[in-house]
């Protein structure tokens, strides 16, 4: 399952995200969800100065929460 | 203990159970046994099935059942000694139904088959069939229906002759029918044969298949008999019918048994090799009569009876079948599914090495409670091969952690902060020891409170105190190395206490204690009905529904004790229809509440629903929680006896503050201790909307707490401009716990909260 990339979401491209400890908007980033060993590339908000990775509640409670339920049973 | 997530890349898989152990479970349900009446009849009639479609009025369908399993259906109908009719379990209740005149008015008011059958290839083995009878006529068309050219030799002069030599009780119009049926079969028939010694030599000759009459048989040797399973008569080379019956079933089911001989012949097997199941046999089904009222036959002793009596008549069937546990498992009705079948499904699911375990959730949705064993007839034990299958599958690293994470946790929480094991103030060792279950502290501490400095001051020789749980968390999700612990912590702190005799309010903590090894454990309600019930206890009584805890089944003594003492509190009680050992679960044993918290409503609705409107009276904390959650006045025997109504039930993070409550005051108040409380250094607000989605996406309020302290220590959030919340997260083990908060001088309020258990790093 690992390697090929899936939309799990769209950023918001206007950056109405803010770091409130740095200041800065959030940027479109690529980072990695893992679970049970299974690894997911995917893109998300992510202050580029601290690094603070935004997991969006849709995102979360989501296509997370259904991936996670499909691993769960494997 | 800390929990560690598995990986789903390691593929060990370990037998649930042996063949034999399989074979032996498997074989206790016999919920796909036959019904009575088509275990009886040698054809293998779907008699149940053949008497629902008449019920249905559906003669046409019934007609077809007829026509596929002989190919003279009229002569069936008009002949058949009908012994799935005596078959009949009703006969004991009255009188069985008249299934021969209900084949009668299938044939009559059903429609023959439309359009034409399958173009089907004649296959190349050849048949032969001399003289007429019963038996010859209908194996010489079993032989065309499966496609053998088929020769029939007759001395009768054409069809309608031929028939009614071979069945002289049809009526000129069955037999004109049938008559009919026979000219449109694909099969050769010579009228007017004279069946000699040259006909039989030249056809043994010509013919891969060779059917005899018996009167031809006999004529060409005498002594010669068939064998009895295959027909097969070596001195002929011919199938002939044995010696016996002469009935009209008796000889279509011959004709029957030919046409399996003729299958294998033509494959040049022989004829005794997979035969398969022939004939009639005995079932062993279960079918409970006792709520059905004796009735008389509809058919007024008519031969034919009309369609309506027929109808009416086949709506007496009680569609025999064994639905025991089915009926009073919430579970078991949920997944439609007879044990017999869930079970093999479960053993297959342990087998997966990779791909989807489909079962996962099916068997970690059985209470555990063990009802089935009892109401089962042969004592099915779904609990034990639940709980196995749940072992097998944390041991082989194939059970998710997400599963049960939360009840794990609640465990060790309540057998570490939560925990306390004292002796009674002023004593050094404890003769007793007062065991209530994590449940009773989380919903009801005030009556607990109550119970415990009533049984203080009335036993002698010291009554500690043992807030904890009993380990029933860890037995029931499989998890055997947390089991060993809470074993080993049990014994370690009673053994502090002067190894005690417990006393026990939970029946499943008595049970799960007793399991542990513990050996002096006692219910609560026997030791107050011989100390007697205390002075404050209520006298006014009123109209109650009791609940039996399924932790109590086969515990006839504890269920008198309860029914005592509420006779004792001035309690009308009114039995529930599924009460003492055939009792439900409410829906928390065995974590369903945990793993799946719809099919636990289910449990508990179902006890609610029974209540005929009276107030439900339970002795397990965890029914008193369950019940009450659907609506019906629920109180546990504890709230009843020492007056202290606990309300409404507890939210999770209440549940878990109410121990740690309990825990405090009783150190306060018997100990006079004080546990040093560290205030937080923020004002906390959580909305309405943030506590039902706690509820809703169990997180505990020490989540939330955690997740504030961090960024109260760190600041670290994101500002959404569009909802003007701050948003801020904190792992907790293995899961990510999400805050939506905004920040005031009086501190955070929290307005929303979600979670996930996927890691998240950048690349
Ligand atoms: S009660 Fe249930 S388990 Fe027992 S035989 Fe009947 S269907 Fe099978
Ligand atoms: S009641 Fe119906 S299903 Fe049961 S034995 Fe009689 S005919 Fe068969
Ligand atoms: S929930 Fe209880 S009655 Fe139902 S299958 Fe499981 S152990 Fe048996
Ligand atoms: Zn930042």
């Amino acid at each position: 399952m690992a390697g090929e990339q899936k939309t799990y979401y769209t950023i918001d491209p206007e950056g109405r995200l803010k770091c409130c400890k740095c200041g800065v908007p959030l940027v479109k980033a690529n980072a990695v969800f893992g679970y049970l060993d299974n690894a997911f590339p995917v893109e998300l908000p992510v202050c580029p100065v601290c690094g603070f990775v935004y997991v969006p509640e849709e995102l979360a409670m989501g296509k997370v929460l259904s991936v996670e339920k499909v691993l769960e049973d494997k | 203990m800390d929990f560690t997530e598995r990986s789903t890349r390691v593929y060990r898989t370990k037998q649930l159970f042996t063949k034999e152990e399989l074979a032996a479970r498997e074989g206790l349900c016999v919920h796909e046994e036959p019904p009575f009446c088509s275990a009886a009849c040698p054809l293998k009639l779907d008699v149940r099935e053949f008497v629902r479609l008449c019920a249905a009025g559906d003669f046409t369908a019934a007609r077809a059942m007829l026509e596929r399993i002989t190919p003279f259906a009229r002569v069936l109908a008009a002949g058949c000694s009908a012994p799935c009719a005596a078959a009949c379990r009703l006969n004991e209740v009255g009188e069985g139904i008249d299934i021969a005149a209900l084949e009668r008015a299938a044939m009559r008011y059903g429609a023959p088959k439309s359009g034409r059958g399958m173009l089907r290839f004649r296959k190349k083995k050849r048949a032969a069939v001399l003289g007429a009878e019963l038996f010859t006529l209908s194996a010489a068309a079993e032989f065309a229906q499966k496609s053998y050219p088929t020769e029939f030799y007759v001395p009768q002069a054409d069809a309608a002759d031929l028939v009614r030599a071979c069945a002289p009780f049809l009526s000129e119009e069955d037999c004109a029918a049938e008559a009919a049926r026979l000219k449109a079969m694909d099969l050769k028939v010579h009228y007017g044969a004279q069946i000699t010694r040259e006909l039989y030599e030249s056809c043994r000759q010509s013919a891969d298949i060779l059917c005899l009459s018996r009167g031809a048989a006999k004529a060409l040797e005498p002594a010669a008999e068939p064998d009895e399973v295959t027909l097969l008569c070596e001195a002929l080379g011919a199938l002939v019918r044995p010696a016996g019956e002469e009935d009209v079933l008796t000889a279509l089911t011959d004709a029957r048994r030919a046409g399996v001989s003729a299958d294998r012949i033509a494959q040049g097997m022989d004829p005794a090799t997979l035969r398969g199941e022939e004939g009639a046999v005995t079932s062993r089904l279960y079918t409970d009569l006792s709520g059905v009222a004796p009735s008389r036959r509809k058919t007024a002793g008519h031969a034919l009876p009309t369609a309506e009596e027929a109808q009416s008549e086949a709506a007496r069937c009680v569609q025999c079948s064994c639905t025991e546990c089915l009926k009073a498992c919430p579970y078991l009705r949920h997944y439609a599914k007879s044990p017999r079948l869930l079970t093999r499904e479960i053993y297959n699911n342990a087998g997966i090495i990779m791909g989807d375990h489909m079962m996962n959730k099916a068997l970690n949705s059985c209470a555990l409670c063990g009802q089935c064993s009892v109401v089962c007839p042969n004592g099915f034990d779904m609990a034990e091969i639940c709980r196995r299958a749940r072992e097998n599958m944390v041991d082989t690293g194939k059970m998710s952690l997400a599963v049960h994470e939360f009840a794990l946790y609640d465990q060790i929480f309540s057998n570490t902060e939560a925990l306390l094991a004292r002796s009674q103030p002023g004593f050094e060792r404890s003769e007793w020891v007062f065991f209530p279950g994590c449940q009773a502290g989380a919903v009801a501490p005030e009556a607990v409170e109550r119970a415990y400095s009533d049984l203080c001051g009335r036993l002698p020789g010291g009554v500690g105190i043992f807030l904890g749980c009993c380990g029933a968390v860890a037995k029931w999700s499989g998890r055997t190395e947390l089991w060993e612990e809470t074993r080993a912590l049990l014994a370690n702190e009673l053994a502090k206490l002067g190894d005690p005799v417990v006393i026990a309010a939970c029946p499943t903590c008595a049970g799960v204690l007793k399991e542990a090894g513990i050996p002096k454990v006692r219910g609560l309600w026997e030791v107050l009905l011989e100390i007697g019930l205390p002075d404050t206890a209520p006298q006014e009584g009123a109209r109650v529904t009791l609940h039996d805890a399924c932790g109590a089944r086969g515990d006839h003594a504890l269920q008198q004790a309860v029914r005592k003492i509420l006779h004792g509190l001035g309690c009308e009680v009114t039995e529930s229809e599924l009460s003492g050992d055939k009792t439900p679960c409410c829906g928390y044993g065995g974590l369903v509440s945990c793993a799946n918290p719809k099919m636990a409503k289910e449990f508990a609705q179902s006890i609610a629903q029974s209540a005929q409107g009276l107030p439900v009276v339970s002795y397990c904390m965890a029914c008193r929680d369950r019940i009450a959650r659907e609506g019906v006045k629920s109180l546990h025997l504890l709230e009843l006896l020492y007056g202290a109504d606990a309300g409404s039930p507890p939210g999770l993070s209440e549940k878990r503050r109410n121990r740690l409550k309990l825990k405090e005051r009783l150190l306060k108040e018997k100990w006079g201790e004080d546990l040093a409380k560290r205030p937080l250094g923020f004002g906390l607000t959580l909305t309405e909307e943030a506590r039902a989605l706690m509820e809703e996406r169990m997180i505990l309020d020490t989540d939330v707490i955690a997740v504030m302290q961090h960024y109260h220590d760190t600041g670290e959030a994101v500002e959404d401009l569009d909802g003007g919340l701050l948003v801020t997260r904190m792992r907790l083990g293995n899961v990510t716990f999400w805050a939506k908060f905004t920040e005031d001088a009086q501190g955070y309020t929290v307005h929303r909260v979600y979670s996930h258990r996927m890691t998240v790093e950048t690349r």
